[in-house]
């Protein structure tokens, strides 16, 4: 049902390739781009500047981090560190009066060039020890930025954002930078989209199921690992220098601590490694469930009646919050995206169950 | 009997606040989108505590000019985003003053703020630059801000030493984050000034072990030291100052120094402790009494009874004093409402020697300066209270609003 696959045949190699063989696959993915390119038309500004803003943002993050530990298996620990570099050096650059487009890109540049030099570490060590090793670049870049007043922004370490400056147009307004978040959201989907197809991705599964077995089919783990981290920062430095522009404005060092690292790992883990449509899951659960935990809770106790301290309200969803976590982990350890995955699979041959690889 | 009182606060609250919307719908929110759960856990709920015994005093007497202060709170874990989504939903509400009691969101939201003209509370909290309310319109410190309280600590050093500080030596212990290093300036200016040697002893952040720092601290052997810090990183100053042999009535401490440090460092043990005082302890206030006897007295507290009169708690009534002097000024202007943030922002800068009936120091807030005059004073804890030891002065003002407009000025020029 839904996803039918009558009618498709492979007769060439172009259409085996396809991203979306399925016809109906391909309607939901132009229905998900409509309703992202018009959002600003039918969401309040509440909802679009508070919830979907900075879930695609984070969704953008997620994605980059995807391709480190997804597609390379290589874990890391310190991707807030590498946002942190690419918000701080886009906001330089755009004060020095570098145009926006252009900040992006030398930002992505900067970020890519110090974590791939922190990556490094990924060509001894593995495991615990890469994760430990990327630990400590989160603390070394917090600790340089809130050290050097030059990077931070003065004794008060707050960087207000220029305007943002598209082509010399000025985007002030939510859904002026909604969009430019979306553009930036859309490339990279796009990119990663891709790798999946190219041999560059099929070289980074290879490493990442066992970089020795690679090294012997001829995949040079050294060249690739290297290149993994440097895309992951390149992509990382961008979505932060959105972050900072199309979201928070106003840039300050707590913005990028250890905290949201975690929470980068997070996404991609519950929503699913490897997987694009699981690091717009994962993000949205990560970011936006305490949000909505928060409200609906607060909104529930009221309705019924009840009048518990603001301490209890508050640890009320944080309970919730980590059960959600553990549960959706419980029922799918592949993540989110692995759950869309067995509805669509059920779909597929619905009513044929039997003829289900 | 706890939770009978709950209960009762249950039914009371619910009853005020439908009460209220139905019977007229003069009411003014106000947003706390404030940190239970994170950073900021060692103050946030004695200070909202007092935040809402007090407007529940305001109400129960009927308002102000019959207007209802309705405050929301919600948990924001000190995540900016977090934050920034609860702001943005209490703005739509129509919220015409919020309060985070957190850095990093309080700065996060600056920028918003100022655009939206919602005001911020910023009570010894946020950006200090923000006392220059001509850069910083709608942000409202209102309080003693950092520097303010470190020229303040410097001045009662100094009335101790006679008015002689050439030669002594001075400790700043503090946290290695900006907010440690925020009153580092000061007390370097004033010690050029001054002639007292000035030694510096960051520990790093959150500040759970400090010993290396203490012994370096001990080895340089100062007269007067003075701690920087917040929390749970109070308490370890405390501790390791107590351990390494320093004179407590030579210790002194920024705000974030309360009975739950010294009770965790040991109440007799702790005896002689210094510290900067913005609100006054204990319940001798008038206004602390009736809310003990209007509100407390009769279940409507918002919290543990035993909270009424301690430090943070009373920093939080005095915030809401603040606030509601501000609206009873907005509204004496526009007496038919609905109140709007600017209307507020007027209101809270026409504020003048308004001492909470001797809760705070007497603090006069104009369009220039949100700070109010930095006045604030030394207390010393004696095994079982906090006891002022001077009167409520400011000191060398000229120099924190020095500082003051360099900051605001560097925000001017490339923020925005």
């Amino acid at each position: 049902m839904f996803y039918r696959l009558s009618g498709i045949k492979h007769v060439s190699y172009a259409a085996d390739r396809q991203l979306w063989p399925v016809p109906f696959d391909r309607y939901l993915v132009i229905a998900a781009v409509i309703l992202g390119i018009t959002a600003p038309f039918y969401l309040s500004p509440l909802y679009l500047g508070s919830y979907m803003l900075p879930w695609i943002i984070w969704a953008t993050a997620a994605l980059s981090l995807n391709l480190l530990m997804g597609w390379a298996g290589q874990i890391h620990l310190g991707f807030a560190a590498v946002m942190a570099i690419g918000a701080y050096s886009a906001i330089h650059l755009a004060r020095a009066g570098v145009p926006f487009e252009l900040a992006l890109l030398l930002a992505g540049l900067l970020s890519a060039l110090i974590g791939m030099i922190f990556g490094a570490a990924a060509l001894r060590v593995k495991g615990l020890y890469l994760a430990v090793s990327t630990l400590a670049m989160q603390y070394m870049i917090d600790w340089i930025i809130s050290h050097v007043p030059a990077i931070s922004g003065g004794s008060q370490a707050t960087l207000q954002t220029p305007v943002i400056r598209i082509l010399g147009f000025p985007v002030d307004s939510d859904a002026g930078r909604y969009w430019v978040a979306l553009a930036v959201c859309a490339l990279v989907t796009i990119f990663m989209l891709n790798v999946k197809r190219t041999s560059f991705g099929r070289a980074l599964v290879a490493v990442r199921e066992k970089d020795f077995a690679a090294a012997i089919i001829g995949v040079n783990p050294f060249y690739y690992k290297l290149v993994a981290f440097w895309v992951s920062s390149f992509l990382g430095g961008v979505s932060g220098a959105v972050l900072a522009f199309c979201y928070y404005r106003a840039v300050t060092p707590e913005q990028f601590h250890l905290d949201v690292s975690i929470q980068a790992v997070a996404m991609v883990i519950v929503g699913g490694m490897g997987s694009i449509l699981g690091s717009f899951f994962g993000a949205a659960l990560v970011l936006l469930a305490p949000i909505v935990l928060n409200n609906f809770v607060g909104w529930f106790v009221a309705a019924i009646g009840l009048s518990l301290s603001p301490e209890v309200l508050a640890l009320i969803p944080l309970i919730l919050y980590g059960g959600l976590i553990v549960g959706f982990l419980l029922f799918e350890p592949l993540g989110l995206a692995k759950i869309y995955d067995n509805i669509r699979n059920y779909f597929l041959v619905w009513p044929f169950r039997h003829a289900r690889r | 009997m706890n939770r009978i009182a709950l209960n009762l606060l249950g039914a009371a609250a619910l009853a005020v606040t439908t009460g209220s919307a139905m019977a007229q719908d003069k009411v003014i929110k106000i947003g706390l989108a404030q940190d239970f759960t994170a950073v900021y856990t060692f103050v946030t709920s004695d200070y909202n505590q007092g935040q809402r015994d007090y407007f529940t005093l305001i109400n129960e007497r009927g308002g102000i000019k019959g207007h209802k202060i309705q405050a929301e709170v919600v948990d924001t874990a000190n995540q900016p985003q977090r934050g920034i989504e609860a702001y943005e939903r209490m703005k739509n509400e129509g919220a015409v003053l919020v309060d985070f009691l957190s850095t990093p969101v309080s700065r996060a939201v600056v920028p918003r703020a100022l655009k939206d003209q919602v005001n911020m509370l910023t009570l010894f909290h946020g950006r200090s630059d923000a006392a220059d309310g001509e850069t910083f319109p709608y942000i409202f410190p209102m309080t003693p801000l950092y520097w303010s309280q470190a020229t303040n600590i410097l001045q009662y050093i100094k009335e101790q030493e006679k008015g002689n500080l050439k030669g002594k030596k001075i400790a700043l212990v503090g946290i290695d984050s900006p907010f440690g290093r925020e009153p580092q300036p000061i007390f370097q200016a004033l010690a050029e000034k001054e002639g007292y040697e000035l030694g510096i002893y960051p520990y790093p952040s959150p500040g759970n072990e400090q010993s290396a720092t203490w012994t370096a601290v001990r080895r340089f052997q100062p007269d007067w030291t003075v701690i920087w810090g917040a929390g749970g990183g109070q308490t370890v100053s405390l501790r390791e100052a107590i351990r390494n042999g320093i004179k407590l009535d030579r210790l002194l401490s920024v705000i974030w120094l309360s009975e739950v440090d010294t009770e965790i460092a040991g109440k007799e043990a702790s005896k002689g402790v210094l510290r900067f005082e913005g609100a006054a302890y204990g319940k001798d206030a008038a206004v602390i009494k009736a809310i003990e006897t209007e509100v407390v007295a009769k279940g409507k507290g918002a919290g543990p009874a035993a909270k009424v009169g301690s430090t943070y708690y009373n920093i939080g009534v005095a915030g809401a004093a603040l606030v509601a002097e501000g609206i009873r000024l907005a509204l004496e202007k526009n007496p038919n409402g609905p109140l709007t943030g600017a209307q507020l922002k007027a209101g809270l800068e026409s504020i003048k020697d308004f001492d909470a009936q001797g809760l705070i120091p007497p603090v006069t807030i104009t369009a220039k300066d949100h700070q109010g005059g930095g006045k604030g004073r030394i207390s010393q804890w004696d095994g079982s209270k906090w006891v002022p030891k001077t009167d409520w002065y400011a000191a060398s003002q000229d120099l924190v609003w020095e500082l003051v407009r360099k900051n605001a000025e560097e925000f001017k020029t490339s923020g925005k």
